[in-house]
């Protein structure tokens, strides 16, 4: 840096500067500024402004021009993005539409993204479950990919210290595979949840059925209302951005208190083309960055670098920095790096109908439903595939008009409609394997529009899924029947890996710097004042949804981080 | 009570805010900015005679009071392939010519009884193309009536902001909507 001239350089440096202000990114600048480091966050989207910057979330339906459906041409030019469930007029706005951000699909792979401050967190359905040992130590055991540096008890306490602060809600289960976190008092089950969950009890010692854990805000505490967030309002259009801060988004609770410190400087539409590694000092300096508006280069500088653009972006970003030090990218000296991608197995779902329980109906609208954890190949191998599935799963009552009629018969049967029966359905979660084959790479030769190489992705369903796929529809069935459900129906709806938006690894966690290439406090292992949180650095994928996982590494990393620098490790 | 005015008062606020510039609904707004609207003003009054006709003025307004004819419209315009287009173009026609054959005046000019035996008549027809035009404009009427503002504030009920959810309450407690 002391060849670069006096005051402009010394404008462009921080103490920190975290790539992404998602899930993973609210939280290191939020510990970040906490410690009093000046950090620079860098965002590509642009900005979103709680409240302000949610267009859509006090829209009544009639106010939607296509009462929420989107426009042929939008899902025509929008193949990726419109196979997923929450896309829709309501959230187009927060979703990254084909054309502008376009990648390789060197096997169909449907990458789901949003950029924007915020990231995916003003979309993600918010499940939150911790995972456990079963998944720490789960690739030592089963033999697949590399040991994981850390166990349960290195991050439960960072647990408790993320859903203090992001407000989760659930019961206190104490079922071993999913250990019991900071809960707010959980939502409600419904007559005919509980009516399957004793089912379930009386059948299979192993199996639970439990109410989600999910980051709703169900009861304030003084930290919640400290944030200027209240009680979730049950409106259940939280994807559209929540103006009570109901739900944890980085845009309602992380990104506004690191702001409230003082200490960060947000730059939103600053697409961050690589780290820079500077050899005397064999650490990294700072970024080069792309202004998505002036497509002007610049660069940033700080003595550690938190790299949070989502597991896949962090990947490219990190591929993309090469330095004679890196030919092959930043901190791959293995050659693993983009490598071991996993995510995780939705294939599978299924429905039906239950007549029971007719003298009972719901009241109000929940944003959550209940869980099934993990039951198979828990304490040993049992099956044919490795590893296990989740499962959600739902009742609900809904009320039926006959619509034959024509005229005022019509009228009168839809403005008095009856109570239909009940309908429950479930979708599956699998843990994927991660393999060496399932990798993301840099394109040769295509560019985006910024100039950065395209994203090629190479990920696919194996036997194992397939396996897994088939067990949980056959074990879904019998719980189904068990339960005195019928019209059972069981569908592999066989889609592309990716729409279930956990994508993860590629710069995994690991004890030996020749497998794996972050050590375990999430520091590359070749250079350790950048730090990856995010999916990206993920070991192996748990049955679990992982973002409380990456919320929880995040601030542990940054606290280590924080320690280094104090001891002038880094 | 109170604490549902300070719901509203909030929504309210918060309602406010999004006039404000910077509500960038991207590539939809382009793209139903484009298309033009495709039916004549003569078929755009028949297709409200049919809405209407669907779900009439009783002691409440009907279909084309709330406008529903225009959101079929949009609809179609907006969210269906142009087949669907020449579809209500072609359905438009031939009710107008069923009338005619049958009553020999306008299908406007026929009593609600003689329309809705004429929209019957579409819906068993022999021909897809006809059936297709039925089916596609009861179920958008149906669509743009049950979610219009007049219906969901006045018929329906509509709540915003439950503030809760009760998973077991008894049937008879609850009024449907
Ligand atoms: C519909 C939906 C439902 C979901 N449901 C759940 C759920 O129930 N539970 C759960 O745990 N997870 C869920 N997820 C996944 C969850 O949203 C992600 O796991 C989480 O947001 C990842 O956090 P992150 O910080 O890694 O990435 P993000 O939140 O995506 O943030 C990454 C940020 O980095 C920015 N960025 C990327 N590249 C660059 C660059 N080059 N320069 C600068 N900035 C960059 C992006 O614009 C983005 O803002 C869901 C996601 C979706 C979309």
């Amino acid at each position: 840096m002391a060849n670069i001239a006096g005051d402009a350089a010394k404008n462009r440096t921080y103490d920190a500067i975290v790539i992404g202000s998602g899930i993973s990114g609210g939280w290191a600048a939020k510990e970040l500024t906490g410690h009093g480091l000046k950090t620079l966050v860098l965002e590509r989207g642009k900005d979103v402004k709680h409240i302000k910057d949610y267009p859509t979330t006090s829209k009544n339906p009639w106010e939607f021009e296509h009462r929420g459906q989107l426009p042929v041409e939008v899902k025509k030019q929008n193949p990726i993005v419109s196979k997923c469930y929450a896309f829709y007029e309501g959230t187009e706005h927060f979703f990254v539409k084909d054309a502008e951000h376009p990648y390789v699909q060197e096997k169909p792979f449907d990458w789901i993204r949003g950029y924007q401050v915020g990231g995916k967190s003003l979309l993600w359905a918010r499940q939150t479950q911790r995972w456990s040992d079963f998944d720490f130590e789960g690739p030592a055991r089963d033999g697949f990919a590399v040991d994981w540096p850390i166990r349960y008890a290195d991050i439960a306490p960072w647990y408790s210290y993320v859903e203090k602060f992001a407000g989760i809600s659930g019961n206190r289960d104490g079922v071993p595979q999913l250990p019991d976190g900071e809960f707010l008092p959980p939502h409600e089950m419904n007559c005919v949840e509980s009516f399957f969950q004793k089912q379930v009890a009386s059948k299979y010692k192993d199996r639970q059925v439990i109410m989600g854990r999910a980051a709703h805000i169900t009861a304030p505490q003084p930290i919640h209302l400290e944030q200027g967030r209240a009680k979730c309002q049950h409106r259940t259009i939280c994807e559209r951005g929540c103006p009570f801060g109901g739900y944890f988004s980085s845009n309602a609770s992380t990104i506004p208190w690191a702001a409230r410190t003082g200490l960060m400087t947000l730059r939103p539409d600053s697409v961050v083309h690589s780290i820079i590694y500077d050899e005397q000092k064999g650490k990294a300096t700072g970024v080069r960055v792309i202004d998505a508006n002036t497509k002007e280069e610049m660069e940033f500088y700080a003595n550690i670098i938190f790299v949070n653009a989502a597991a896949l972006n962090t990947n490219l970003i990190l591929l993309n920095s090469t330095s004679s030090r890196f030919p092959n990218g930043f901190g791959n000296d293995n050659g693993l790096m983009g490598k071991y991608v996993a995510f995780h197995n939705y294939k599978a779902r299924i429905s039906a109908e239950y007549d029971g329980h007719l003298d009972s109906t719901t009241d109000g609208r929940r944003p959550n439903s209940p869980y099934i954890p993990r039951f198979r190949n828990v304490y040993k191998q049992e099956t044919d595939f490795l590893r296990g599935y989740a499962a959600g799963f739902s009742a609900n009552r809904r009320s039926v008009t006959n619509q034959d009629g024509l005229g005022a018969d019509l009228k009168q049967s839809l403005l008095n409609p009856s109570l239909g029966g009940w309908s429950v359905g479930s979708h599956m979660m699998g843990e994927t394997i991660p393999k060496e084959t399932n990798y993301v790479a840099l394109d040769k030769s295509l560019k985006d529009p910024y100039g950065m190489p395209q994203l090629k992705i190479s990920v696919v369903y194996d036997e194992n899924d397939e396996k897994m796929t088939k067990d949980y529809l056959e074990q879904m069935t019998e719980m189904f029947t068990h339960a005195g459900f019928t019209n059972i129906q069981a569908t592999n709806t066989d889609r592309a890996p990716g729409l279930d938006i956990h994508e993860m690894g590629g710069v995994r966690m690991g004890k030996d710097p020749k497998t794996s290439l972050l050590n375990k406090w999430n520091q590359l292992h070749a250079c350790s004042n950048v730090f990856v949180t995010d999916g990206a650095s993920m070991t192996s994928t748990s049955t679990q949804n992982p973002s409380l996982t990456y919320m929880a590494l995040t601030a542990r990393a940054a606290d280590h981080a924080v320690q280094e620098l104090k001891k002038r490790n880094i | 009570m109170n604490r549902r005015v300070v719901i509203k008062h909030m929504a309210l606020a918060v309602t406010g805010l999004v006039l404000l510039p910077g509500c960038d609904l991207g590539s939809k707004k382009a793209a139903a900015q484009e298309m033009q609207p495709f039916l004549s003003p003569d078929q755009e009054g028949l297709l409200a005679q049919v809405v209407d006709t669907i779900i009439p003025a009783t002691d409440t307004p009907g279909a084309k009071e709330l406008n529903v004819h225009l959101f079929v419209q949009k609809m179609v315009t907006d969210c269906y392939e142009k087949e669907a287009q020449e579809n209500l173009v072609n359905g438009l026609d031939a009710l107008e010519a069923k009338a005619k054959k049958a009553h020999d005046k306008a299908f406007d000019a026929c009593s609600a009884e003689e329309r809705i035996a004429l929209l019957r008549a579409m819906e068993q027809s022999g021909d897809t193309g006809e059936q297709e035009f039925y089916k596609l404009v009861k179920g958008l009427t149906v669509r743009g009536y049950m979610n219009s503002e007049y219906v969901m504030m006045n018929l329906t009920h509509y709540e915003a902001v439950p503030g809760h959810y009760y998973g077991c309450v008894p049937v008879d407690s609850k009024t449907l909507s």
